[in-house]
Parts: structure tokens; C-alpha cells; sequence
């Protein structure tokens, strides 16, 4: 079990994720329909192979991690006697990266969501919720901060620079 | 030649380029001056914004705000002994020592002169050394271009990052990235998972953007929450003494020359540049002991180098297609989107831009020296800008920046993936630049790739048959295995990690 967790590295698993990807990459290339092939010259995939073959080489590279192999194998005492301090457990990793878990959370539904909601109220919500997660506590200052970028930005993007922006829910001020 | 100039003068100086100028350098200033954001991001949030302009404004524009933030950069340093951008880490060492002593006035002086002259130096290479390079490359064929590219992303994946094998990840993953969409030449859709959007292939500006303005925007939040508020020295004076001057002249000089060099150097950069050029200065100059507790020559040497090198770092851009780090990596695509392939062809094809570019460059290295030079107060008080109200504005305007490009959602959804995948990078030292740079040489090197190949009848020797491309591939390989040999060299090493970081 202890050699089991040794073996187990963060660099192994970015190693595995990396081959798993080459080769759903290599199997996707060998899934391009064989007549956009001409014989003879190369075709939509070759260049994907050669890439393909690369990455899948340094996932194996790193999941194989030759070094730590070898330090494993040559002072074998020694890693075992000092074994990585075991982690605190899920529920406390998150909770101790709450803040930073809320903040990504926070950005990817507001890409995620912008276009149906409308730039205007996920702009708001967005900058509401992100000035008070970066310790602005005062919620007047929050409110009217939120307000004001939004409708600057909004105002100038729209007419400034013509951008189109989804008003979404607040489609029905304009009908 | 002259009259190339010439006319490049009144294109940059039509009074519609001369304020775009000006608003790049203030913009770049500024990104200079806060920590955090960098030229990268900063690019990749413009380019949306210079679809709308003419090429040469847009050119200038995107210029204007690299090598503005160089200057920006070493002003924080020396008041508050946080480097705005990699490339100032340097100029702490010293530039602070001064500050504290009292001298933050010949210190900051020091540094937008010597930014001055490395940067007019590097502009005047350009002139002279731009189109004979460029007409060089006319020798080159596919198969030359393909080994040219491939020595531009093996220096720079060994010279950013800590691990090779990270950065070969990172750049493969790029190119990776950049085979998506239709196959230009036969028609095929790959990767595309038969979603439509994906059909044309995923926009660097998506991918940049999500990587570093998003990640930026949560890192510099987390670091907040735990952050100190900076303590700034206020100058008192702005003036260097005429003696103070003629002795950090020759560091200048050193400083500018090496930088030069250096940063013509796809991958080593401004950052590596200071490394290299502070490092000889403690080798070549009197009384090296100085060197550290507070000296002009600290300031002027590392100062100079990294302007001589975002200078230096145009010439393969412009004449090559080959970008030699993160911030130029964006300009070039920017470029592509403009529908102008630097290259050899460039001076024959965009002349008139070009000399416009150069001219300005001119133009926009003295608005720096005017703007920086009085209004250094007021640039080291932004810093006092709050975080905490900045990167939620960041954040909206990236977003909208991805938004314009073509209105898509998959696109938004691309950059959250971009930037979770970013963050993680970062955290465990996968350096993001080769990726960008990857994904943005992508399509260039497949169509070299293929085009190579057609003339070899598909043999892959034709890369090792021709001389240039052989020499290319040889340089790329010793590359690649240059940490291992540099492994003992703690300067090196702290330059790429600081390289990385930024």
C-alpha cells in the first residue's frame, strides 16, 4: 500500500490524463473519413499524428517519471520512512479553498449564463458577488459600485464601440 | 530607405495615429505600473477593440502598449519594491536601494533615460537590420519555415518554465488546440465533436484571454484577501546629476546592447534579457561590489536591457512570423486576424505600414520619456487603485472581448475551460506562453508540414536534407537540452522561474 501511495504522484496522474488525451486525440484523427485522403500527399491528418504521438510520448514520459523511479529504487529505505504527510480530507480542503472554489463558481456561470440572463443583470450580479468575495463588506458601496461599472460599460460598449451585448431578461424595456 | 522613413513619419504622425500612440502608451504605462495584469493579457483584451482600425493604427497601437508597459514596469519597482512586470524583478534590487535612501528621483530618471535610448537604439536596428533580414528569408521554402517555427516554440519551451518536459506539454498541446476546425486544405472537419461552432476552429484570442486575464483576475483576488498594502517613496526630486548620468552611461550601453541581442531570441524576452545583462554588468563594470547596495548603474543597466529586448523582439516578429514570447505571440495573431502574414514578404507587400510602425515606434519612445518622466507620481499612485475594485472590471471587459468576436456562447464557455485549465497550469509550473504560442503557429506549421512534404513526395528528410533546415532543427535540439546543461546556473534558473511566474 505505502509503495502503491509512493507510486501515486501528482505528476503520474497529469501523466495519464495527458496519455488519455493523445489518445482520444489519435483515435479522433483516425476517425476523419478515409476519402478526404488523397494517397500520396499528405492529407487532414498527418500533421495531427505526428502530434498525437508526441504528447502521448511525454504522458508516458511523465507517468513513467524515470527520475522518481529511480531514487525509488535506489533508496527505497529512506522514501519509505518518510511518507508524504497525509492530507486533510476532502471537507476541509474545500473548506480552507472556499473562497477561491466560489470565486471560479462565480466566473464560470457568469460565462456560462451571460447570454441567456443578458449582459446588464449577470454584469450586476457578477460584480456584486465578486467585489464582496474580495472583502468589500460595506454593501452600499458594493451596490452603487456594481451599478455604476455596469451601466458605464454597458453605455460605452454599446454605443461607443458598437458592441452587441444580450439584454436578455431585460429584453422587454425595449419592446 | 530614408524616404521610407520619411513617409513612415507622416503616417505616424497624422494626428488620428500620433493620439492612438499616446493612448497606447498611457494604457501600457499603466498595465506597466499595476502588478498583475500584464502586456499579454492587456494585448489579447485589445484585439477585439483594433478590428475597427485601420492596420497601421492597429499596429501601432498594440506596439505602443508593449513597450509602454517596459517602462511602466521599472516605476513600481524602484517606489514600492514590487515589479510591475517580470522583466523589472531586476531593477529592484537597486532601484528600490535607492528609493530608500533618498534617491528615488535619479533612480526613476535613470530608467526612462536609459529606456529611452535602448528603446530609440532598438527601433534604429529595426530600420537597418529589418528588411535585409527579411529578404534573406526569401531563401526559405516550406521545409525551412517548418524547422524555423520548431526552433522558435523548442527556445521558447526551454527558456520559460522550470521543467522542459512541462513546456514541450504545454506547446504540443497547443498545436493540439490549433488542429480543430476544418482542414483547410481537403475540406475534413477534425475535432470538431459535430458541434458546428467548432467548425472554424478555436480563436487564440478565446484561449488567451481565458488564460491569462481570467486566471489573472483570480490569482491577484486570492492574493488580495491575504495582501499587505504597498508603502510608496515619495521622489523628491526627478532630476539625475549630469556626473550620476555620464557614469551609468556606459551600463546603459552594455545593457542596451545585450538586450538587443538577447531579445532577438525567440523565447529569452525582455526577462531573461535583465538576467543575462545584469549579470555581465557585475562582470565588466568597476567597482562590481556597488553593484547591489543601492547603485545608478543597477538601475540603468537591467532597465535598458529589457527595452533594447521588446525592441529587439519585432525583428523576428516582423520579419520572420516568428514570435518570441507571450505578448508577441498575441500582436502576431492580432496581425493574422488583420489579414497581414509577417514574413519575408512583409517589406514588400505592407512596406508603408511597416515604416509607419517604425516611425511611430520613434514617435512613441519620446511621448514615453515626456509622458513617464513628470507624471511618475501620478503612475505610482494608481497602484493605489485597489485590486479588489480593478479585476472585476478585468474580468467583464475580457469577457466582452471574447463576446465581440463572434458572439457565440461556445466561445465563453471555451474561455471559463481555458481559464480553469490556465490556473491549473500555473499552480503546477506548466508555463501558459508555449501554449499560446503553440496554438497560434499552429495552422502555419501544419500548411509548412504539408507543403514540405508535397515537394518530398512525402519523405520526412527533406527536413534534414536542406541546409537551413537542418542547422534550424540542430539549433533546436541543443535548445531543448540547454537547461540540462545550464542546470548548475543559479541565474538561469532564476530567470526562467521569474520568466514563468510572470
Amino acid at each position: 500500500m505505502d509503495i502503491l501511495k509512493q507510486f501515486v504522484t501528482r505528476t503520474r496522474i497529469e501523466g495519464v490524463v495527458i496519455l488519455s488525451v493523445a489518445l482520444a486525440y489519435l483515435w479522433e484523427a483516425h476517425n476523419v473519413p478515409e476519402f478526404y485522403q488523397i494517397p500520396g500527399v499528405p492529407g487532414p491528418t498527418t500533421f495531427p499524428y505526428l502530434l498525437g504521438l508526441v504528447f502521448a510520448a511525454c504522458g508516458a514520459w511523465l507517468l513513467i517519471s524515470p527520475k522518481d523511479l529511480w531514487r525509488m529504487w535506489s533508496k527505497p529505505a529512506e522514501a519509505v520512512a518518510a511518507p508524504a504527510p497525509a492530507g486533510p480530507g476532502l471537507g476541509s480542503r474545500i473548506a480552507s479553498h472556499w473562497h477561491l472554489i466560489a470565486m471560479w463558481a462565480v466566473v464560470l456561470a457568469y460565462l456560462w449564463f451571460m447570454p441567456d440572463i443578458g449582459f446588464p443583470v449577470a454584469t450586476f450580479l457578477l460584480l456584486f458577488t465578486f467585489f464582496y468575495l474580495l472583502g468589500e463588506t460595506r454593501w452600499h458601496i458594493v451596490l452603487a459600485l456594481s451599478l455604476t461599472v455596469t451601466v458605464v460599460v454597458y453605455v460605452s460598449f454599446k454605443m461607443g464601440l458598437n458592441v452587441r451585448l444580450p439584454l436578455g431578461v431585460l429584453e422587454f424595456l425595449v419592446k | 530607405m530614408f524616404e521610407h522613413l520619411i513617409n513612415g513619419f507622416a503616417v505616424a504622425l497624422m494626428p488620428y495615429n500620433l493620439m492612438i500612440a499616446l493612448a497606447g502608451c498611457l494604457v501600457g504605462t499603466l498595465i506597466g505600473v499595476l502588478p498583475g495584469l500584464g502586456p499579454t493579457a492587456t494585448l489579447a483584451m485589445l484585439i477585439p477593440l483594433v478590428f475597427s482600425m485601420p492596420p497601421a493604427t492597429a499596429l501601432i497601437l498594440l506596439t505602443s502598449v508593449y513597450y509602454g508597459s517596459m517602462y511602466g514596469g521599472s516605476t513600481t519597482s524602484i517606489l514600492v519594491n514590487i515589479p510591475g512586470e517580470s522583466a523589472s524583478v531586476i531593477t529592484t534590487i537597486d532601484g528600490h536601494k535607492m528609493a530608500m535612501q533618498g534617491r528615488a528621483g535619479p533612480a526613476l530618471a535613470i530608467a526612462a533615460i536609459g529606456s529611452f535610448i535602448a528603446g530609440t537604439f532598438a527601433v534604429a536596428m529595426l530600420t537597418l537590420v529589418g528588411k535585409p533580414i527579411a529578404t534573406y528569408s526569401l531563401y526559405f521554402g516550406p521545409a525551412e519555415f517548418f524547422s524555423l517555427m520548431l526552433f522558435g516554440l523548442c527556445t521558447v519551451a526551454s527558456l520559460t518554465g522550470g521543467n522542459v518536459m512541462k513546456s514541450i506539454v504545454s506547446t504540443c498541446f497547443g498545436l493540439m488546440i490549433a488542429t480543430v476546425g476544418i482542414d483547410l486544405v481537403s475540406g475534413a472537419a477534425r475535432f470538431t465533436f459535430g458541434n458546428p461552432f467548432l467548425q472554424d476552429g478555436v480563436d487564440f484570442v478565446v484561449i488567451a484571454i481565458g488564460m491569462f486575464a481570467l486566471t489573472e483576475v483570480v490569482v491577484t483576488a486570492r492574493e488580495v484577501r491575504s495582501g499587505v498594502r504597498a508603502e510608496i517613496v515619495e521622489p523628491k526630486g526627478l532630476f539625475v546629476k549630469w556626473s550620476e548620468f555620464v557614469y551609468s552611461l556606459p551600463s546603459i550601453g552594455r545593457g542596451t546592447v545585450f538586450g538587443f541581442l538577447v531579445g532577438m531570441l525567440p523565447g529569452a524576452g525582455a526577462t531573461l534579457s535583465t538576467f543575462i545583462a545584469y549579470n555581465l554588468e557585475k562582470r565588466l563594470c568597476k567597482n562590481p561590489e556597488r553593484l547591489g547596495t543601492g547603485d545608478i548603474r543597477g538601475v540603468a543597466c537591467p532597465e535598458a536591457a529589457n527595452n533594447a529586448a521588446s525592441g529587439a523582439s519585432l525583428v523576428p516578429l516582423l520579419t520572420l512570423g516568428l514570435p518570441g514570447g507571450g505578448a508577441t505571440a498575441v500582436m502576431l495573431g492580432a496581425l493574422m486576424m488583420l489579414d497581414i502574414t509577417p514574413g519575408p514578404l512583409m517589406f514588400e507587400k505592407h512596406g508603408a505600414m511597416l515604416w509607419a510602425l517604425i516611425a511611430s515606434m520613434y514617435v512613441g519612445n519620446a511621448l514615453l520619456l515626456v509622458l513617464n518622466w513628470p507624471l511618475v507620481n501620478i503612475f505610482a499612485r494608481v497602484m493605489r487603485v485597489p485590486a479588489k475594485y480593478l479585476m472585476p472590471i478585468v474580468l467583464v471587459i475580457s469577457t466582452i472581448g471574447v463576446w465581440s468576436l463572434s458572439y457565440s456562447a461556445v466561445d465563453l464557455v471555451l474561455t471559463g475551460a481555458a481559464g480553469l485549465l490556465g490556473f491549473y497550469m500555473r499552480i503546477n509550473k506548466y508555463p501558459v506562453e508555449p501554449l499560446i504560442l503553440g496554438l497560434i503557429l499552429g495552422g502555419k506549421m501544419e500548411q509548412a508540414y504539408r507543403q514540405a512534404l508535397i515537394i518530398s513526395n512525402g519523405s520526412n528528410s527533406i527536413f534534414v536534407e536542406k541546409p537551413i533546415s537542418l542547422v534550424l532543427l540542430g539549433l533546436a535540439l541543443l535548445f531543448l537540452f540547454l537547461p540540462m546543461i545550464l542546470k548548475k546556473s543559479q541565474q538561469f534558473n532564476a530567470a526562467r522561474e521569474t520568466a514563468q511566474a510572470s
